[in-house]
């Protein structure tokens, strides 16, 4: 079309320019391209490489537009977050980022934090610490679904980690550590049924070893279920150097610990495990090299608070959730932002 | 920009094309320029000033990322405006400019050693441009934050007290805890100093105020996220209760534990073997295991199972011979053991099978050599024996 235009001289090269400008900008735009003989006008919308500009139609929604516009319904966080909004009256103008606009999560005000949540076993009662009642998890997690928080895989706060993608300001991580088969019967299905994906540490040992143990089967099957599955060592043994250990036992050791499942996960699930839950949260810088040794990019304790995106990749945070916690005690752990005058 | 030189000329082509850029996106036929008037409650004009006022705004007050944001939102709305197109090449050359300051400025801090510092100067420069590469990495690899205070602990001192009083949140007494390496379950010292450091995200209650409290932005700033819900400042310290801090227990002592708790206790031992693999001379598996064999070696003295019984029993004195009443239980499974072979001596005895007696009574003298009475009966028997076996011969 522009080479047709050619010919007219200044004008034509000016208006030709012009139009680069205008098709580079709604070219990728999955939205409202004028289809034939579709009879419901359909919303209008301007728009650039980094925003769309529109205005809400009756019943739309940040979901709505994302579909629209995004590519996608799951995109409506980047609405919701942008415009700060979370319904639209019609007429209103919405403003739609197109692109990732704060991938660090830093404002002048703060800078974002996301929490990673560790369970352990559940039962249908509570029982001691880490056996939390399967009716408080539930209860848990329907306060995220009604309050906002996204959960978002461990995966993508990796990515979040490195720079290569931004979450959701309300962004949440779940994490279950061991592998008890109570995730499979009493976690899973809350979980599918909210939407939400998690991850599972577990220790090789364990597999299909006691009566609460889930086998490699089992977690073949939730990790096609779109379960994350991650390693938590071979026998749940402290990482750190212990007293009197030489160095050649203590590398014996890691070996048998952070290689022996890597060997496991690639026998069983087809690939390594990238991501380590330190067992009991407990680590020192000693461990850090071993650890990246045997190929993990990212690592956790279980210190209680949430994680920036410029954590330290081998030295995250995590929190534990007791089964005696109320849920207040509960959504203390939620913190996704933390205020600091960066201006 | 590109119009701005060349004329009227220039600016009439400018708007034809834009016309017709417009038209793309909307499916209503109005005139040129303004798509889908039903839509667009106002027409393009206004909408892009609205904006471009909001973004001089902002840069008047020193938002020049939001104020970036809102010169491209504009130029969305108006591709072909030169002059939104020179405004947004010039503050983006100031943010540039702030940008590259805040990473010298951090730099240097870190050269000095002052971490804090340097960590807001990065920040900052983050805060300006949130995909900065060179200030995430400099703030992920070679910054070590934490800020803290130092607390002593006077008599009474409890950590979730503490961080009742710290953080406004019993639960992060872990984290002193754990950044102060205690030992498990500790006890605290008066006297004695700990390091509270501060959580993001978690409100630090400082006994004097150490940071201005954030600007609120005159305008509305879409991306400062709505924090999430906060526990208020430090609330009076809630009657303390049972302190635990322990790390996570692993789960097969959890198990072995369970199973003891069933009074299985085969389970129990089969299953802290399997964490003792793991964990030689671990002390609370040694306990599990001790209990599960006591346990057992108990059960099976009732239920009349003594060989069995002594089994565990002897297994539990390898690990600790003076457990509980065990050397005792030892005695009375022994002991009945005796009585059970030598009765079964007796009653073999009285049916005249000799051979039978004396082998249960040896048992009885193999296990207790000082048993009068089984001596006696043996001598007895074979004396018996021998008579008789002379009989035959004869």
């Amino acid at each position: 079309m522009r080479r047709r235009a050619r010919g007219s001289g200044l004008l034509a090269s000016v208006a030709a320019l012009s139009l680069a400008a205008c098709a580079t900008a709604s070219a990728p735009a999955p939205g409202p391209a004028p289809a034939a003989g579709s009879p419901p006008p359909r919303p209008a919308a301007y728009q650039s490489e980094d925003f769309i500009v529109t205005f809400a139609q009756p019943g739309d929604t940040p979901k709505a537009l994302a579909e629209r516009y995004l590519g996608g319904a799951d995109k409506g966080w980047m609405i919701e977050d942008y415009t700060g909004l979370r319904a639209f009256a019609p007429g209103q103008e919405v403003v739609i980022p197109r692109r990732p606009w704060n991938p660090a999560g830093v404002t002048p005000g703060g800078y974002q934090i996301v929490p990673i949540l560790t369970y352990h076993n559940l039962g249908e009662q509570a029982k001691g610490r880490l056996v939390l009642a399967a009716a408080s998890f539930r209860e848990q997690m329907r306060y995220l679904k009604t309050n906002g928080y996204r959960v978002v895989s461990l995966a993508e706060f990796i990515e979040f980690s490195r720079l290569n993608r931004q979450l959701p300001q309300r962004a949440v991580v779940l994490t279950f550590d061991d592998g008890y088969r109570a995730f499979k019967d009493l976690a899973y299905p809350v979980l599918k049924e909210l939407g939400f994906t998690a991850t599972l540490f577990i220790y090789t040992d364990w597999v299909g070893a006691g009566r609460g143990a889930l086998s490699w089967a089992d977690l073949r099957e939730l990790a096609a279920a779109g379960m994350d599955i991650q390693g938590h060592s071979k026998t749940h043994a402290d990482l750190r150097r212990a007293q009197g250990e030489t160095e050649a036992q203590y590398a014996r050791r890691m070996q048998a610990e952070l290689e022996q499942p890597q060997e496991l996960f690639n026998r069983n699930l087809g690939r390594r495990s990238q991501i380590l839950a330190y067992p009991y949260g407990r680590w020192e810088e000693g461990l850090l090299p071993k650890v990246k040794e045997y190929g993990y990019i990212a690592a956790f304790s279980v210190r209680r608070q949430g994680n920036a995106s410029f954590m330290r990749p081998l030295a995250g945070h995590r929190s534990q959730i007791y089964s005696e916690m109320t849920l207040d005690d509960f959504v203390k752990n939620l913190n996704v932002f933390q205020e600091e005058n960066l201006r | 920009m590109m119009a701005a030189g060349r004329g009227w000329l220039a600016a009439a082509a400018l708007g034809l094309a834009l016309g017709g850029c417009a038209s793309l996106t909307s499916t209503a036929s109005t005139g040129p320029g303004e798509p889908g008037a039903g839509a667009f409650p106002i027409a393009r004009d206004p909408l892009a000033a609205r904006h471009r006022q909001q973004a001089e705004a902002l840069e008047r007050d020193g938002q020049l990322r939001r104020a970036a944001e809102e010169w491209k939102i504009a130029l969305a709305i108006a591709p072909g405006d030169a002059r939104v197109r020179e405004s947004l090449r010039a503050l983006q050359a100031r943010i540039d400019q702030a940008v590259a300051e805040r990473l010298d400025e951090g730099r240097k801090a870190l050269a000095r050693g002052v971490h804090v510092e340097a960590r807001r100067k990065f920040l900052a420069a983050l805060a300006l441009d949130p995909s900065n590469r060179a200030a995430f990495d400099a703030l992920q690899s070679d910054t070590r934050e934490v800020e803290f205070i130092t607390h002593t602990v006077r008599a009474g001192d409890t950590l979730t007290a503490l961080a009742q009083r710290y953080y406004g949140d019993r639960s992060r007494g872990e984290v002193i805890w754990e950044t102060n390496q205690l030992p498990p379950n500790p006890r605290l010292a008066a006297g004695t100093t700990l390091k509270i450091p501060e959580i993001p995200g978690v409100p630090f209650v400082h006994p004097e105020a150490r940071r201005p409290a954030p600007a609120m932005a005159a305008i509305p700033t879409p991306d400062v996220p709505r924090p999430g819900p906060t526990p208020g400042p430090a609330a009076p310290a809630a009657p303390s209760t049972k302190e635990e801090f322990t790390p996570e227990v692993n789960p097969l002592l959890a198990e072995a534990r369970e199973a003891l708790e069933r009074s299985d206790f085969p389970d129990a031992i089969a299953t802290v073997d399997k964490f003792l693999s793991g964990k030689p001379g671990d002390r609370e598996g040694l306990t599990v295991k001790k209990q599960a064999l006591y346990g057992q070696a108990k059960s099976q003295l009732d239920a009349r199972r003594y060989n069995e019984s002594i089994q565990s029993l002897n297994q539990l004195a390898r690990l600790q011979p003076d457990y509980e009443d065990a050397p005792s239980l030892l005695r009375q499974a022994r002991t009945r053991i005796i009585e059970q072979h030598y009765t079964q001596g007796v009653r073999f005895y009285r049916e005249e099978k000799l051979k039978e007696a004396i082998a249960e009574w040896r048992v009885v003298l193999e296990m207790d050599p000082s048993n009068a009475n089984a001596r006696r009966n043996i001598d007895q028997a074979e004396k018996l024996l021998r008579g008789l076996e002379q009989r035959m011969k004869k």
